[in-house]
């Protein structure tokens, strides 16, 4: 026992001389020399470390892995954390989460600090990094291309879309960009979260990593799973950012984030990396609450040319809408019945058509039941026999399809309006004259300019109004969203998805004497939806309701009811929106009472941030006119 | 070159079916991870694909096998697939988009097959007729569908008179 006391305080004594081993003369000539210097001080080293100006005036570290850091002062204290870099450059120790020694884990560090030093290879050896190496060197990386899959509305994480980079290798083409390597900011979110996921994804619940993930899985989960478009920005890098750009990559193989939904999601941390490629860019210094992944492709695309290229890559759904176009009546027909039974791809009536007619035929169906498959869970191995029943049909007509260019529904998201809108305005309501100012955070509803949006969906998330009324000379808050999601899926023979929506807010009511009064409600609906093209675009839609609703108007303050509602929109003109709709609920709980709406809504675009709304809203007795100018910012 | 491409892919199955036997059984030492996992954890391969999606999309499939600089992990190093992982995965994985596009006799997943396996582009129309036309015996069912796809494939390329060409050049 004594011994062991004897030899533990040996082991003591030897550690503690070890701490305290004066630092090599060239270590503290290259610390006084960055001190003399400021390089803590510089946005470069900012950059590396993720360092933001905390409410205190110091810095904070975005980062969350306390292996990211050589300092236990690393997080807050760039000071410290450049003098334990340096000092750790010395040391073959193994670092971080990705265990490689200083010089090899925090590549970046070492070039930018060896660029700004000079280290002496005599006296701070610089030492082999042959896994960093073998893995900058098999990216055979040409360019980068930001890619922005646009919005999933069934995923409260994806409603905004998503942003990734893809490295492009040298000799790619068209045909092989899906080899390509990604690199991607994803939440770790383990399985069966279920409802905790939104909320601790709202409040940095989860840890965030970065991957390389080939692009063809990407594609394969986007466009064939989610079905949603991508559009991808090839960025102007040339060789020296592509590398400062990867080399700060594999740091972050040590890093994780806490991931917020709404502001350091996979948008944002994206954009410290490309800041960091090109410190010239000021990308993440642009937002302030929230980071939506639309907002950080306009923002790319606004830089002087920055973007060479933009390619448009269609989900399944609309390729095969896009391709259904090229269809005759009778080619629908026969690829409704394949769909339903694949003998009939030998059906006489198919052989019957030129072999090119018969392979966009069998093409179009094949596409369609693989679309089934993945949308339905329990026709999936039922699907998969159905397609390869179709293909082998279409493996023995031995012609390649032909190229047909498939066009975008949507325009590209840097054409779109910005996602913050206030709105300045006036009207009438029953007999009075009021004054009005909205401010929504964000996103999008279906009377806003629609170029750069998902078609047929709406989110808008915070907003506020404030109104006076100038014969009662109140001025009151007259409306709160928290939250009003629309989404519209038009059906036809092929589609049938359902339509659905949600409504969280309040609003301003005249009820039973009571004017004036505000009404707290939720409202969720289901429906069905369809488009017609008789003037240029038209969407009716249909949706039974379930509402409640808390105020102090109704006997017992609340009530709870359903019911129905329909409507439509319709583009009069390019610039020109006109959405009509009219309900009726029954209240059977609480206070009974019924409510009959209606609502003429119309909107016409000055600018890609301009517009201009006149708006009539009728609600049991109170009738409103508004007009409102609004802008984008 | 080709001919080296096509021994190796050859190697390249032989081993893989030897580790979907191992696989099968969950406490056989280390293997190639996605292989496994894949293989593993879900019983019919068809629904492979799918399982892997939702894994990248929930992220824990991605911040583990594909992890920056996250070491050794299965079929890859340091987050990237391992240079003899590369065609069989890309089948493994892309099953379904390929045999559509083997069908239909042209697409980028067949393309980019034919780009790992070393045809050379100017042969990719004759690569892409080859798969249109032996389409029924290089799709088949079952737990090693796209193990025998490449297996299949690489016989075929070897045998065909076009590309075989391109072997002997």
């Amino acid at each position: 026992m004594q011994l062991l006391t004897l030899l533990l305080a040996a082991c003591l004594w030897a550690i503690s001389v070890q701490a305290e081993e004066p630092p090599s003369p060239y270590l503290s000539h290259l610390l006084q020399r960055a001190h003399d210097a400021h390089l803590a001080d510089e946005r470069e080293w900012h950059l590396l470390l993720h360092y933001r100006v905390n409410l205190f005036g110091g810095y904070t570290s975005e980062q969350d892995d306390p292996g990211f850091f050589l300092s236990p002062e690393g997080k807050t204290d760039p000071q410290a954390e450049l003098d334990a870099t340096l000092t750790q450059f010395f040391s073959p120790e193994l670092v971080g989460r990705s265990k490689q020694p200083a010089q090899c884990a925090f590549v970046a560090r070492y070039a930018w600090l060896h660029d700004r030093l000079g280290f002496d290879p005599g006296q701070l050896p610089p030492m082999p990094c042959e896994r960093f190496e073998r893995w900058i060197e098999e990216f055979h990386a040409r360019s980068i291309t930001l890619v922005f899959p646009s919005a999933f509305m069934n995923n409260p994480a994806s409603m905004f879309g998503h942003t990734l980079l893809r490295i492009d290798q040298e000799g790619q083409t068209p045909q092989t960009r899906i080899l390509a390597y990604t690199i991607n900011f994803a939440a770790d979110v383990p399985k069966d979260e279920g409802l905790a996921y939104p909320v601790r994804g709202i409040f940095g619940g989860y840890s965030g990593y970065f991957s390389t993930i080939p692009y063809y899985l990407k594609v394969q989960e986007y466009r064939d799973m989610e079905n949603r478009d991508i559009w991808e920005y090839r960025l102007n890098f040339g060789e020296p950012q592509i590398r400062r750009l990867l080399m700060h990559a594999w740091e972050l193989g040590n890093a994780s984030f806490d991931y917020f939904f709404f502001k350091e999601n996979c948008s944002y941390h994206l954009l410290s990396l490309l800041e960091y490629a090109d410190p010239s860019l000021h990308l993440t210094e642009q937002f302030g609450f929230w980071t939506i992944p639309a907002d950080t492709v306009r923002l790319l695309a606004a830089q002087p040319s920055l973007v060479t290229d933009i390619a448009f890559r269609p989900s399944r759904v609309t390729l095969i809408r896009r391709k259904r176009e090229h269809l005759s009546v009778s080619e629908h027909e026969l690829v409704r019945r394949v769909v339903r039974d694949a003998t009939a791809a030998q059906s006489e009536e198919l052989r019957s058509l030129p072999l090119s007619r018969q392979a966009f035929v069998l093409d179009v169906a094949s596409d369609y039941v693989r679309y089934r498959g993945e949308r339905d869970e329990a026709e999936a191995a039922s699907a998969r026999v159905h397609n390869r029943q179709i293909l082998t049909a279409r493996s023995l007509l031995r012609i390649p399809s032909e190229d047909i260019s498939i066009r975008p529904f949507a325009t590209q998201p840097d054409v779109g309006h910005r996602t913050s809108r206030a709105s300045l305005g006036g009207g009438w309501r029953n007999n009075d004259t009021f004054e009005e100012i909205t401010v929504r955070a964000a996103y999008h509803d279906l009377l806003d300019p629609e170029p750069g949006y998902t078609p047929d969906a709406q989110i808008e998330v915070g907003s506020l109004s404030l109104r006076h009324y100038n014969r009662a000379e109140q001025t009151r808050i007259e409306r709160a969203t928290l939250l009003n999601v629309v989404s519209l899926s038009p059906i036809d023979g092929l589609f049938h998805a359902p339509s659905w929506k949600l409504n969280l807010g309040m609003q301003t009511i005249t009820h039973r004497g009571c004017e004036l009064c505000s009404n707290w409600s939720v409202n969720g609906g289901i429906g069905a939806s369809a488009e017609t093209h008789l003037l240029r675009r038209e969407v009716f839609f249909a949706f039974a309701e379930v509402e409640g609703n808390y105020s102090r108007a109704y006997e017992e303050r609340h009530r709870i009811g359903g019911g129905a509602s329909a409507g439509f929109y319709v583009d009069l003109a390019e610039r020109w929106r006109l959405l009509a709709s009219a309900g009726y609920l029954r209240y059977a709980l609480g206070e009974q009472s019924d409510d009959v709406r209606w609502s003429v809504g119309q909107r016409y675009t000055l600018a890609q941030n301009w517009a201009l709304r006149l708006e009539y809203n009728h609600r049991d007795h109170d009738n409103d006119v508004l007009f409102t100018v609004q802008a984008f910012f | 070159m080709l001919r080296q491409v096509i021994v190796a892919l050859g190697v390249v199955a032989v081993a893989s079916q030897a580790g979907l036997v191992m696989a099968a059984n969950p406490d056989t030492g280390p293997g190639c991870g996605l292989g496994k996992l894949a293989w593993a954890d879900y019983k019919n391969q068809k629904n492979i694909a799918p399982q892997v999606m939702m894994a990248t999309t929930n992220g824990t499939f991605g911040s583990g096998t594909f992890g920056i600089s996250s070491g050794t992990s299965g079929c890859t190093n340091d987050g990237q697939v391992m240079a003899d992982q590369k065609t069989t995965m890309f089948a493994l994985l892309n099953f379904e988009n390929l045999t559509q596009e083997m069908a239909q006799g042209k697409g980028e997943h067949l393309a980019s097959l034919a780009t790992l396996m070393g045809v050379p582009s100017e042969q990719h129309a004759a690569f892409f007729a080859l798969t249109q036309e032996r389409y029924t015996a290089l799709v088949q069912d079952g737990e090693t569908a796209s193990v025998a796809l490449v297996k299949t494939l690489n016989d075929a390329v070897s045998k065909s008179p076009v590309l075989a060409q391109v072997v002997s050049r």
